[in-house]
């Protein structure tokens, strides 16, 4: 998922739930949300081209997204994708689980440092 | 629906994802260009940070696609496009596959057919067959009536034990008289079979009582002769004098044994029981006869049987020691494996031939497929550069390979339809429930899995080999550069061929020079001009009066125009059905048990002289030697040296057990000539020493085959003979007419069949393998114009360019000569079973395999080599 070695690669589902998550915010066109990703995380999270558009295929195809015909920041057309409530809906059922996934492992990580 | 609309919005899709793409790209050269670099670098950071434009839109296509169903197609598209480029090599491809998989379908719808197939039994792989044998030999033999009783009645790994024999009876009180086959069974052969009959019931035990005549007759002798008349239960039929009552009708598949004529019956056992006969069958533990097979218990095993078998016959020797001493044993299989015998082996040679035949194919393909690859190597890196992955394109590769595959393996099947019948045809009645093969079920997916597997086997090679195709090079050199490593791989392939090709070669001389030796062996007697043909003379109405009905008859059958001599003998020479009996010497006297054995078969006077074997001492026999002379016999040479080595045989008195019905038992007999060896069996070796007794001195045994040396084509005078039998008695039909050549030729049927496909298997090999290396020599030349023409312009003799060349054949013929001769040697002794008179490691054979296959490689090997040394220097050198 991180082009840079230093990059942990990413679990599975997790550069879906950031593309929903971003998108929740706002709906974006493809090159800005790797710049968000980007910023938001500070640099440590760097998305793949190779990953983030077959992602973005995947995603329509389930209907968590939609994309419309719309203009870059530069003026250009260009798709711009935007979140259905199927999305919404699936994005919340899965920052649960992603929760307590992260209460899990912190709690395993806390008792292994003790 | 979903599905369907979502195809057809497929096309917008794929627009988005590439407009998507081309904004983020361009969005991120601008950024780039905003940071003060130059638009045509920032351009390219741009790509290159994004990665490879045509693989991510490809993937991102594939979440819209069934993908393993749609990228399968893309190949199939892509590959009927590379074949309608290519038409004259995919032709040739194809051809050579659908040779080899023709051939090896053919093979192994008879394997099927042969060896796979259950037999038509009820669970049949717990029929097993019990034979009688000697503790030292294996030899096995048949079984008599009394041994059989014991083992039936002690046996505990039986749930049934059944004796059969075969039997022939005239059918009369029909239009027309008719010969029937048909056997002699246990009551409880049915249940044994796990067969009901279709009509009526099966025997009862009673039934195996004296006195009683039922009789099972099959659904074609029920339709033929009794027009399918459910009444034909209870009816009463005249067989061969005796009346039988029909209790049941068979249903149209059943035919037991499996080879059994469609027209056929089964009587009982009760057929058997003549108290009137000198020796009566049922209570003569000497005359071993029956083949019994039984059904196992379940859970029993054939080793156990086998153990409870062995011990049986064990403990009868002991109890019977005259009779049984050399009956000691037993062996127990399976009826399917009794039934094949050797013929498995057979059948598993010829199906390994030809799968070396299609290998040999596969690795001529490997090396056109890799030859080409070189032309196809801009293409391949093309592909690579606009962001193939290496996978996609050896996919790509063996998908090509596959549907040549499938192509070759269509026209293969075409090709099995037309050639099985063929291969039967050449077959004919030597290898059991062959006569069933056909293309069927089973047989097509073994095609198509022997067509997928051949595909993978060539295709894979120069798959991976061409992946591998460095981009960079290639695409600069125009295609030129030569992809590393194809060099050995292509060696490696022919040295193969070669060592494949020496085995199959050599195994098809060995067939080739043994058939030679059977057909070419001396049979004793001149074969051509012989007719032969027999008919039954039933006690019934010839039991007295035998002789002189013979006699007659020869008398007027050597009256018929175009009759050069004729004569009657019980067995005939090249049919394998011989009769050995026990006699006693007065001069060895021996314990009963251990009695010497010999051939032994009545004939009639001039025997000899119609079969043109020579009298050696001594007289022939004529018509005054009848019952109420002097008894006398005839032996032939073997005999004479054998039992009497350096005597004089003529004068000898011998008692051969043959009874002729007087009280006392047999008679001694006095040998009055000598005759030369006669072969009773076209694949018999050594001679066995014989007996010749006048049929007339034993009237009781029933019926001669008719020996006549003709002077005209013998099938001609059948008509005649016919006429002839019939106006003496029209109630007796002649059957089994065969000329003498015609015999021989059915004997060595099975050999024949070996040879033959044995040998046609090993010159396309050989084939194959020329052309194999014809290719590699040739291809290597035109790749190395450069160096040979530098060569030259630096003074190289032609004749030296000429040399290196075949000597660069010659490398690959010798390893592959050496291999292949370590590998026959290795695998010989799998032909043992095949051969007569030639050992399986036969060094001349091998050698003259090894030097022609050395001669046609060095000749396939010429041609380039004479390319390379009339290479002129100068448009060489231009040319690159």
């Amino acid at each position: 998922m991180a082009k840079n070695p230093e990059h942990r690669d990413l679990f599975p589902g997790a550069l879906e739930i950031m593309i929903l998550q971003s998108l929740r915010l706002q709906p974006m066109h493809g090159y800005a949300l790797v710049k968000h990703i980007k910023q938001v995380s500070d640099n440590l999270l760097q998305v793949e081209e190779g990953s983030l558009y077959p992602a973005l295929q995947r995603m329509l195809r389930e209907d968590w997204l939609e994309s419309e015909l719309g203009m870059s920041a530069k003026g250009r057309p260009t798709r711009i994708y935007r979140l259905t409530d199927a999305g919404v809906r699936h994005l919340e059922k899965e920052v649960v689980s992603f929760e307590k996934m992260f209460a899990g492992i912190t709690r395993v990580l806390a008792v292994a440092r003790a | 629906m979903q599905g369907l609309s979502k195809l057809f919005s497929r096309r917008r899709r794929y627009d988005d994802i590439s407009v998507s793409i081309r904004e983020h790209i361009e969005e991120r050269t601008e950024e780039l260009v905003e940071t003060g670099m130059a638009r045509k670098q920032a351009e390219q950071a741009a790509r290159r940070e994004f990665g490879n434009v045509t693989l991510i839109e490809e993937r991102s296509r594939e979440a819209w696609q069934w993908p393993a169903i749609e990228s399968m197609l893309a190949d199939v598209r892509f590959s009927l496009r590379q074949f309608r480029k290519a038409p004259g090599f995919t032709a040739a491809v194809v051809t050579i596959l659908a040779l080899g998989i023709g051939a090896n379908t053919t093979v192994f719808s008879i394997v099927d057919a042969v060896m796979l197939r259950p037999l038509p039994y009820d669970q049949p792989q717990r029929l097993v067959e019990v034979k009688s044998s000697e503790q030292q030999h294996f030899e096995s033999s048949d079984v008599s009536y009394p041994d059989f009783f014991d083992w039936r009645a002690q046996n505990h790994a039986f749930d049934h034990l059944v004796s059969y024999h075969n039997t022939s009876f005239t059918l009369t009180g029909v239009t027309r008289a008719l010969r029937l086959e048909g056997q002699v069974v246990s009551w409880d052969l049915l249940p044994a079979l796990g067969i009901s009959p279709e009509l009526g019931r099966g025997f009862t035990p009673d039934e195996e009582k004296r006195g009683s005549h039922s009789l099972l007759i099959s659904h074609s002798l029920w339709v033929s002769q009794f027009a399918g008349d459910r009444s034909v239960l209870g009816r009463t039929i005249n067989l061969s004098g005796s009346l039988y009552t029909i209790v049941g009708v068979m249903p149209p598949s059943f035919r037991f044994p499996v080879n059994q004529p469609k027209d056929s019956f089964w009587a009982t056992l009760a057929a058997d029981d003549e108290p009137s006969e000198p020796h009566p069958a049922l209570t003569n533990r000497g005359m071993h006869f029956l083949t019994v097979i039984g059904r196992l218990k379940p859970g029993v095993t054939v080793e156990q049987a086998d153990q409870e078998m062995k011990a049986l016959a064990a403990h009868l020797a002991q109890q019977f020691p005259k009779t049984n001493t050399k009956h000691s044993s037993a062996q127990v299989e399976t009826v399917l494996q009794s039934l094949l015998g050797n013929t498995s082996t057979l059948l598993m040679v010829v199906l390994g031939a030809v799968a070396l035949v299609l290998l040999i194919a596969c690795g001529n393909i490997a090396n056109l497929l890799l030859a080409r690859m070189r032309e196809r190597q801009r293409e391949i890196a093309m592909r690579c550069a606009l962001g193939a992955g290496r996978r996609r394109i050896v996919r790509q590769l063996l998908a090509e390979s596959l549907m040549q595959g499938v192509a070759g393996g269509l026209l293969g099947c075409a090709l099995a339809f037309v050639a099985t019948p063929a291969a039967l045809r050449l077959i004919g009645d030597s290898v059991p429930r062959a006569a069933d093969a056909g293309v069927n079920l089973p047989v097509l997916g073994f095609a198509l899995a022997v067509s997928l597997l051949s595909s993978v086997v060539f295709g894979i090679v120069p798959a991976i080999a061409a992946s591998k195709t460095d981009l960079v090079t290639t695409l600069k050199e125009g295609g030129r550069s030569d992809t590393g490593g194809h060099n050995w791989i292509r060696s490696s392939l022919i040295v193969g061929q070669v060592t494949l090709g020496i085995v199959l070669t050599a195994c098809a001389g060995l067939l080739m020079t043994s058939f030679l030796k059977l057909s070419h062996m001396d049979e004793g007697f001149r074969p051509d001009h012989i007719l032969t043909f027999t008919f039954e003379t039933p006690d019934s109405r010839y039991k007295d009066t035998r002789p002189q009905f013979y006699q007659e008859y020869f008398d007027k059958l050597r009256a018929l125009p175009g009759v050069q001599s004729a004569s009657g003998s019980m067995f005939l020479p090249m049919v394998d059905s011989l009769a050995v009996i026990s006699f006693q010497n007065p001069e060895h006297p021996v314990a009963e048990g251990k009695q010497p054995a010999a051939e032994l078969t009545l004939i009639s006077p001039s025997y000899f002289r119609t079969m043109q074997v020579p009298l050696l001492e001594g007289r022939d026999l004529t018509d005054a030697d009848n019952v109420k002379a002097a008894q006398v016999m005839l032996v032939n040479q073997t005999f004479a040296q054998q039992y009497f080595p350096g005597e004089n045989v003529v004068g000898k008195k011998l008692k051969p057990g043959v009874g002729d019905g007087t009280p006392g038992g047999p008679p001694w007999r006095e040998i009055v000539g000598v005759v030369g060896n006669i072969r009773h069996s076209a694949t018999q070796l050594e001679l066995s020493p014989a007996m010749y007794l006048p049929a007339s001195q034993a009237p009781n045994w029933c019926c001669l085959y008719s020996v006549v040396r003709t002077s005209v084509d013998p099938m001609s005078l059948e008509p005649e003979v016919r006429r002839l039998v019939s106006s003496m008695d029209r109630d007796i039909p002649v059957t089994d007419v065969r000329t003498m050549p015609e015999l021989l030729s059915l004997e060595l049927a099975q050999p024949r069949f070996a040879m033959t496909l044995l040998g046609a298997f090993a010159g396309l090999a050989l084939i194959l393998t020329v052309v194999g290396l014809y290719g590699v020599m040739a291809y290597s030349v035109s790749r190395r114009t450069r160096e040979i023409g530098v060569r030259l312009a630096l003074g190289a003799q032609r004749s030296t360019v000429l040399k290196m060349v075949l000597r660069d054949a010659a490398v690959l013929l010798l390893a592959g000569i050496v291999l292949g001769a370590v590998a026959s040697l290795a695998s010989a002794s799998v032909l043992k079973t095949m051969l007569y008179g030639i050992a399986p490691r036969d060094p001349i054979v091998l050698a003259v395999v090894c030097i022609s296959v050395a001669f046609a490689g060095l000749l396939a090997a010429y041609i380039p080599a004479l390319r390379a040394a009339s290479i002129d220097p100068t448009q060489a050198l231009r040319s690159e």
